[in-house]
């Protein structure tokens, strides 16, 4: 090595670690090779060695415990024997199953709709509201770092297995309650997502305003429900450090219906400040203008036999707000009248402007395709994008190069495509990854009960046709 | 939202479910008396119909009853009567018969139909491989057609 220094070898050449050699990459070069999709299952996983119980049901709460199933740890759902998770039985127009559900119905299907919130988890059975189900929950939190329920408030300390009971039993345990509305006057309600949003103020803050033939609008897909999901993983994770610190575990009381609040953004602060109550506005933006989506004439696809391709490829997302930006969209579109009358940011983004300027811009659109549109504001050094649907998603490249956007060849069911579990935070050194999407009901009784509890074989079998697993 | 088939000659009603119903063009038949009914449904709604014609081609309604007869009525899968209802898929156009995914859209095998042979683990165990070869052997068998044919893609 003493040698080859002295050959006047410059500092940038001197052979080093791996680190070393990143360091001199461009940065997309090194983003391409920390987070390689090809080499997710290479690496380690970041929280091996927590095992979690999961109580749950639909998506709010069983999300909670997927992401930490997809960060490596060892969940365990446990569901209503034969049944399973109702979720299980939702599917898009009730037609898009993977089977089978179980050993014992063969006809039936998981739907499409439990997808997502489940990865990567043991799938064990146990009707706990049974007294002799309370042992086995008790060994199973003995052996587990913390459980997620969703039931309505102080059932499962009717049943014997709540906070209070299993702090007992195993001190360090994490104990989270996704309720509805959480502890409070609307204690007994159960709650939806739907009912998130509305009861949230969300969706009064969600589509057009009335004057433009709106109403308030949920979204199409549970956002809120992902939204709580994650949320609460992230109190687990915050419950997980602070027993690293103290050896204490932790109760997490969740709110549903609050997440909704919590996307309200600046609507509070401004009530409390003014007694403003916000409204809706749509596809556009209250503090930026231009910035929002536009209707386009033409759609991309005229031909499509897909309604939703034919009808609906037709919207673009157009900014331009700052000033230099806005003079050259009125120069694209033919309005300079525009811009001597809105000269400044301050006077355009007033309401009565939006409305004048947003209409201009979809009578300028009138006669374009939304692929049209995009490439004249592009080329114009605007930033356009069109809104793109999930056929559109999937062929983008953007989402395959970077792996975000998986096809998973699920060790049961096949082959699925799969937009969670890699997507969200993308880590180089312990990355997310689906291992499987979900397995059937009780898939798992034998390995848990059995090979992680030490029950016999013959304990399983008499539970299981007494329908107690 | 469903529509009805309001059989006047035996005063039955039969629902017409909108997962098969939705945008359907054929006959169906009563199933308290037997009578075949066209009907032209467009999302749901009656574009045409129903009205009395023969056809030997017909389905099943999912469900009826008798309202006037004190609300008897036929569950779903009632044998000659109404058809079960097992959430399956339906054919496109509808015609009553479950229409099952076998490959996703890039060619390769997805197990979306129904029945699937058992575990047979116990308490509902189950392995961690689907071994499609032993368990679906007439799924592989056009799986590798397929492969031939060059239909299987990466994306």
């Amino acid at each position: 090595m003493q040698e080859r220094i002295k050959k006047e070898m410059k500092v940038s050449e001197f052979p080093g670690p791996e680190e070393l050699e990143l360091e001199k990459m461009p940065f997309e070069e090194y983003c391409r090779k920390v987070f390689d999709p090809k080499k997710t299952f290479e690496k380690p996983e970041a929280l091996k060695g927590i095992r979690w119980l999961s109580c749950t049901m639909y998506i709010f709460t069983p999300h909670s415990a997927a992401n930490l199933a997809e960060l490596g740890a060892e969940v365990i759902k446990i569901e209503a024997p034969r049944m399973g998770d109702p979720m299980r039985h939702t599917s898009p127009f009730n037609e898009a199953y993977l089977y089978p559900l179980h050993d014992t119905r063969p006809m039936t299907g998981t739907g499409l709709g439990f997808a997502g919130a489940n990865t990567n988890e043991y799938y064990i059975t146990l009707d706990y509201h049974r007294p002799e189900a309370r042992e086995i929950m008790y060994n199973l939190v003995r052996m587990s770092d913390g459980l997620t329920e969703c039931y309505r408030p102080g059932t499962f300390h009717k049943w014997g297995i709540s906070y209070k009971y299993l702090m007992e039993v195993n001190p360090r345990f994490i104990y989270v309650w996704g309720g509805g509305f959480g502890y409070g006057p609307k204690v007994f309600g159960g709650s939806y997502d739907i009912l998130g949003q509305a009861q949230g103020g969300l969706a009064s803050i969600t589509g057009f305003h009335e004057s433009f033939g709106g109403y308030p609008v949920k979204h199409s897909n549970w956002v809120i429900d992902w939204y709580s999901g994650t949320m609460i993983t992230v109190g687990i994770l915050a419950a997980l450090h602070w027993r690293r610190k103290t050896g204490l575990g932790t109760m997490i009381e969740f709110s549903q219906v609050q997440m909704a609040s919590l996307a309200l953004g600046y609507g509070m602060p401004l009530y409390g400040r003014f007694g403003v109550v916000r409204q809706r506005w749509g596809n556009w933006d209250t503090q930026l203008c231009v910035h929002g989506i536009i209707m386009c004439g033409k759609s991309d696809y005229p031909d499509h036999p897909n309604p939703q391709m034919r009808e609906e490829a037709r919207y673009v997302m157009v900014s331009a707000f700052q000033d230099e930006d806005f003079a050259e969209l009125c120069r694209v579109i033919g309005r300079p009248d525009l811009l001597q009358k809105y000269k400044t940011h301050k006077e355009r983004v007033k309401a009565e402007a939006q409305v004048e300027i947003y209409r201009a811009l979809e009578q300028w659109a009138a006669d374009k395709t939304r692929t049209q549109v995009v490439e004249i504001l592009t080329n114009a050094g605007l930033l356009a994008f069109p809104v793109l649907n999930d056929r559109e998603v999937y062929e983008s490249p953007h989402y395959r190069e970077r792996g975000t956007l998986r096809w998973i060849e699920d060790p049961l069911f096949g082959d699925v495509l799969c937009q969670h579990g890699f997507s969200v935070g993308l880590l180089s050194e312990t990355p997310r990854r689906v291992r499987w999407e979900w397995r059937p009901v009780g898939a798992d009784n034998v390995k848990i009960y059995h090979e992680l509890l030490g029950y016999p074989l013959k304990q399983i079998e008499e539970w299981y046709n007494k329908a107690l697993i | 939202m469903t529509e009805i088939v309001w059989c006047k000659k035996c005063d039955t009603v039969n629902y017409l479910d909108p997962y098969n119903f939705w945008n359907f063009k054929g006959h169906v038949r009563c199933a308290e008396c037997g009578t075949t009914y066209y009907v032209h449904l467009i999302n749901g709604f009656y574009y045409e119909g129903p009205r009395e014609e023969k056809s030997d081609k017909y389905i099943m309604p999912l469900y009826a009853d008798k309202p006037y007869d004190g609300y008897s009525y036929y569950l779903p899968g009632t044998p000659e009567r109404t058809r079960p209802f097992v959430c399956l898929p339906s054919e496109r156009p509808p015609t009553g018969k479950p229409f099952y995914v076998k490959f996703s859209i890039r060619g390769k095998p997805t197990r979306g139909w129904a029945p699937q042979p058992p575990s047979s683990g116990l308490a509902g165990s189950m392995g961690f491989k689907w071994d499609i070869k032993k368990l679906s052997p007439e799924v592989w068998k056009e799986y590798q057609e397929k492969l031939k044919r060059g239909e299987v893609r990466e994306w």
